[in-house]
């Protein structure tokens, strides 16, 4: 396929209102395959302004006379006015925006075209294979192993190739469990807690069905975890979905692990509200966020009403019961829903979060999103076809791993020294999720990024964040190793809005950004001096 | 920093109320797993410690400051609304309630300066069955309340019910306040903080167009005035008093910090801000204690909290204030601010106005000026709003003026973190003793009252107690700029409710102190410090041995790591 077919004018003279804090910017706008640009007219010497195509959540045109308005609102949340010379190139150059921003195709996308300075393909894929994480729990523990049962994706396509399991069962009764799991997602290790020896597990849900069908594999599969812990372990099943909707999950061929199937496992159902639900959650926060006409004295209900503050405490809440099971009652635990591909990996990602100190890393928490979402099989591409301001109706579409990222936020809040990582590496996750010239947040599994390639013919965001000048928007300056749990409060009164997120382009003109830019200068210059002793010394 | 220090807002601390041990949340008994508590093992040890260390003749471990009498100790059950019903002995002075928990597995303090308390009821009669059903229910002033549980016999809740009115309400009792026996001594002198000449003269003042008049000074034109008055140049004395008996309660236009009126009522904008009157803040600050104290709102809470109007009420106000400093600023006009008796509402525009205007203000020495200045010398009535001492607790003057005030500096602090030189626990204490009459500086409805009872001479200052131990006080971000005009976004959702002063009573919300961040800024400060020190040293120590002749074929590597040693 030709862009070329798509874009339907060249140019046009066009004036840019980036946002209420930015000074517009004229000169001539130019419509790319990926790309829509601003080169600035001969007055002014600003640099070329580029918007990935990508990127653009919406659009909205307007004619009047001989110009016309285009409203761009982006996936970041951003929103863009600009004022186009000319009736027929306003129309031309927002088809050619609709058209070229709501390609579907992975290979034609801009990823496979972007080829940065400095940065050499095929770098940084190799940071977290699933062998690597499989070190370290060996390191700990002998009970586990790697199987490359899922070599060619056919066990289960969202899985990559290669899972860890309990030593005692053998690829044979994986693929048999795997059968029994929707999805083929047959129970495996995501984090392994050293301190108490216990583990963490997802899966999707088992397919008893209305004749409560057993799979004895998948039976022993979970024995085999309790045995591998500690003697006399216990077990708990955290059922991401309500009792009542798990029990109707049976009619559709799903359902739940029946307890006497189970021993030593006990269920507990704390639902977590996903697809549509989230969406519209986001959606009407956003509304609420960016809308002038809001009367104010009404914005404390409203922002109730969104009822994304309660979905933030409902994740960090049941993530913290994952880490109290594991961490005080020495207990396993498996989580899963129905997929096992949502709301499942918002709770066990935050789980590790709040009990392992590496994850808080700048390294570990990459790992953790490359490990626990990218190759645990959050499909990406189907979530995030669209932010908050589509007119499409959402299919696929869901918040779940922005849902993530607010929670990580909020323990960074309340522990404003445990994480390495600041607010920078989490709105760069945000953004790159929904549009990005990197490969890494593409498709919806490790099978569909073998097909297309990605790993060998994109690159990865970790080597664009890692060679980023500005490494500081990321690093929180700060930060201290913390050997404990951290374990929030999840009161309403310890929630926020995130503004730095929701109020990004309406903010108020001085954050924290400012503070920490202070901490910097210290740190820099106490590195400095302390850099220069050595010197001394030697 | 240790280990583990940091354990986020949810850690518990013994002492200050309410730090008992919580009940672990079971995973089994799974109802309540929203609440979660920091409670590391350390945290645990540290308290297990401290018990054993408790000393058991205790009259010797309850605080005293100089001139503070203890006047009875009471075992009794404090009911803490969070952890349940705790032994304890409670040590009454006549400054403060002391409690300390008996209980083996509780470290629980409570230090409650009695001047906090608005109002102590007497909860059950004779005939009263249930446990812990019989005894006192304290409402203090800073948004919580004590219950303590004490036996039928023995009159016990008599005595302490008597000595407590007696101690909290010493005006009723013709008793002095406690800042009138406090026999503290700091080696700062915190009266001398605000000087009106000096401070008029830091403005510039007087000049061509304002002088400075002593007309006031024995306080006949207006008795709610200080004596010294900055008044327009063309004024003479005999219009001033002409001009008093037409304002109400003979309140002319003065300079409130530079910012006045013209000298006649010409092209002048008059713009209502539409502020709400005393009762009705009043009546809303109450319902955040309703939402909060003890148990908090937790189903709705951001439409319990809209349904209190505090944080629109702080809105109106900032939104007021910032007209005010952008008249100002702006249109090199002069701004002439009223209310009806002009000693509320004024005081809080004013005074934030210059906030925003004059960085000096945002400095902790500016800070105290301001409040001397704008609040307690230009007569904001304290005693009436605050109730220092009277038992009066349903008296309609009463009102959060000045918290009002104080929550509107803390909502500019966090949007401008890096412009004031104080941090939160330095406008927390300011609350503190706003109530506690342990010092003069909020006695009283206006300077002639203060001088009357001498009590610049009589009582100690609260800004010496700051003043000598500034550093607590101090926000480590704080960057010194001059002629930088503050606006803060009145919006909604800019606004947030003051958690840390608010609810820090609840143990589950409670922040830790000191604030980790800061606490590690300082360490950081401190390091580079350190380091440049060290480094200095060695330039020198490096300079001083390269001018000597060399005497030694040392090379100069050698000649360094020698001089490491010292380190």
């Amino acid at each position: 396929m030709e862009f070329s077919e798509l874009i339907r004018t060249g140019r046009a003279q066009a004036e840019l209102l980036p946002g209420p804090e930015e000074p517009p910017l004229r000169g001539t706008l130019c419509v790319t395959g990926h790309h829509l640009l601003l080169s600035p007219g001969p007055p002014s010497t600003a640099d070329l302004w580029l918007l990935l195509l990508r990127s653009v959540d919406s659009i909205e045109k307007r004619v009047a006379g001989d110009s016309g308005t285009i409203t761009l609102r982006c996936k970041d949340l951003r929103v863009l006015q600009l004022d186009i010379e000319g009736v027929e190139a306003t129309l031309d150059i927002a088809r050619s925006i609709e058209a070229l921003s709501s390609l579907e195709s992975v290979i034609t996308s801009f990823p496979f075209f972007y080829r940065p300075k400095g940065l050499r393909l095929g770098d940084a894929w190799h940071f977290h294979p699933p062998e690597c994480y499989y070190k370290r729990v060996a390191r700990e523990t002998n009970a586990w192993r790697l199987s490359e049962v899922n070599q060619d994706f056919s066990l289960c396509p969202s899985y990559p190739r290669a899972v860890i399991v309990p030593r005692a069962v053998d690829d044979d009764a994986l693929a048999r469990s795997a059968r029994f799991r929707q999805g083929g997602r047959f129970p495996v290790l995501c984090y392994h807690h050293a301190p108490s020896g216990t583990v963490l597990l997802r899966s999707s849900q088992p397919l008893t069905g209305p004749q409560k069908r057993r799979c004895a594999e998948d039976e022993d599969l979970l024995r085999a975890v309790l045995a591998g812990a500690h003697p006399g372990a216990r077990g708990f099943i955290v059922d991401t979905r309500s009792a009542q909707a798990a029990k109707q999950a049976r009619m559709t061929g799903g359902g739940t692990e029946a307890k006497a199937a189970y021993p030593g496992w006990k269920r507990l159902h704390r639902p977590l509200e996903r697809g549509r639900a989230l969406q519209e959650s986001f959606v009407r926060l956003v509304e609420a966020c960016g809308d002038p006409e809001q009367s104010m004295d009404r914005w404390l209900s409203r922002l109730e009403g969104c009822r994304w503050l309660a979905h933030v405490k409902e994740a960090l809440s049941t993530a913290c019961l994952a880490a109290q099971g594991m961490e005080r009652e020495g207990a396993c635990i498996l989580v899963h829903g129905a997929e096992g591909r949502d709301s499942t990996l918002l709770v066990t990602s935050l789980a590790q979060l709040i009990l392992d100190p590496l994850s808080r890393t700048i390294t570990g928490f990459q790992e953790l999103v490359e490990r626990e979402w990218i190759q645990a099989g959050h499909p990406f591409q189907l979530r995030c076809a669209h932010s908050a301001f589509s007119h499409a109706r959402p299919k696929h579409e869901a918040p779940t791993f922005l849902l993530f990222l607010d929670c990580v936020w909020q323990l960074g809040r309340q522990f404003p020294l445990s994480l390495e990582f600041g607010e920078g590496l989490l709105l760069a996750l945000f953004e790159h999720a929904y549009a990005s010239p990197f490969g890494t947040f593409l498709c919806n599994s490790e099978k569909e990024r073998c097909l297309c390639e990605v790993r060998t013919r994109t690159h990865s965001l970790w080597s664009g964040l890692n060679h980023l000048k500005e490494q500081r928007k990321l690093r929180n300056p700060l930060y201290v190793l913390n050997p404990l749990a951290i374990w929030p409060s999840v009161e309403p009164q310890s929630l926020r809005l995130w503004q730095g997120l929701f109020l990004r382009w309406t903010r108020p003109p001085e954050s924290s950004e400012v503070a920490w830019e202070k901490v910097w200068q210290i740190v820099t210059e106490r590195e400095k001096t302390e850099g220069s002793q050595p010197t001394a010394s030697t | 920093m240790a280990e583990g220090a940091e354990q986020g807002p949810g850690a518990e601390q013994p002492g200050n109320g309410g730090g008992a041990g919580s009940p672990r949340v079971s995973i089994m008994a799974s109802a309540s797993t929203s609440k979660y508590n920091s409670h590391s093992l350390e945290n645990e040890s540290i308290k297990r410690a401290s018990q054993d260390g408790v000393n058991r003749d205790l009259s010797e471990t309850v605080p005293r400051l100089p001139g503070e009498m203890l006047i009875t100790d009471k075992e009794v059950i404090y009911i803490c609304p969070f952890n349940g019903p705790i032994k304890g002995r409670v040590y009454i002075t006549n400054y403060r309630l002391y409690l300390r928990s008996l209980e083996m597995d509780s470290a629980l303090i409570l230090d409650v300066p009695l001047g906090v308390i608005s109002r102590i009821e007497k909860m059950g009669g004779a005939t009263s069955r249930g446990e812990n059903s019989y005894g006192l229910d304290i409402t203090c002033k800073d948004m919580r309340n004590l219950r303590f549980a004490l036996k039928q016999e023995g009159h016990s809740r008599r005595d302490m019910f008597e000595i407590l009115t007696r101690f909290a309400f010493p005006l009723a009792h013709s008793l002095p306040l406690f800042a009138f026996l406090n026999e503290e001594k700091f080696n700062v002198d915190g009266w001398t903080v605000y000087n009106p000449v000096e401070e008029y003269r830091r403005q510039g003042l007087p000049n061509h167009q304002w002088r400075i008049t002593f007309i006031n000074k024995c306080y006949e034109l207006c008795d709610t005035y200080p004596a010294l008055l900055v008044v327009p140049y063309r004024a003479s004395d005999e219009d001033l008093r002409r001009v008093a008996t037409f304002r109400s309660r003979n309140r002319i236009p003065a300079t409130g910090g530079g910012y006045e009126s013209d000298d006649a009522y010409h092209n002048i904008e008059l713009s209502f801000l539409d502020i709400h009157n005393i009762h009705v803040m009043r009546e809303s600050l109450k319902k955040v204690k309703d939402i909060v104290y003890p148990n908090i709102e937790e189903s709705h809470w951001l439409s319990s909290l809209e349904s209190t109007h505090w944080l629109e009420h702080i809105k109106l106000v900032l939104t007021g204030a910032i007209q005010v400093a952008d008249k100002v600023s702006s249109g090199k006009s002069s701004v002439l601010v009223h209310c009806s008796d002009g000693w509320d509402r004024t005081a809080q525009l004013t005074s934030l106005a210059m906030l925003m205007l004059d960085s000096y203000y945002r400095s902790i020495e500016g800070f105290e000026i301001l409040v001397q200045k704008e609040w307690i010398s230009f007569g904001h009535k304290f005693a009436s709003r605050i109730g220092h001492g009277d038992k009066n607790h349903a008296d309609a003057d009463r009102s959060p003026i000045f918290l009002q005030f104080i929550d509107c500096v803390w909502q500019m602090s966090k949007q401008f973190p890096t412009a004031f030189e104080f941090n939160e626990q330095f406008l927390i204490t300011i609350l503190d003793h706003l109530y506690s009459c342990r010092f003069g500086t909020f006695l009283f409805n206006c300077e002639s009252a203060r001088e009357r009872q001498k009590v610049t001479e009589r009582t100690v200052s609260l800004w010496s107690l700051i003043n000598v131990n500034k550093e607590k006080f101090k926000n480590p971000f704080y960057t010194k700029e001059i002629n930088r005009v503050l606006y803060p976004v009145a919006s909604m959702r800019h606004l947030e409710l003051w958690v840390n002063y608010y609810i820090r009573w609840n143990p589950r919300i409670k922040q830790q102190q000191p604030n980790p961040v800061e606490q590690r800024y300082m360490e950081l400060l401190a390091l580079r410090d350190d380091y440049i020190k060290r480094l200095e040293e060695l330039q020198l120590a490096n300079s001083a041995k390269l001018s000597d002749p060399p005497t030694s074929p040392s090379s100069p590597s050698q000649m360094m790591s020698h001089v490491q040693t010292h380190f």
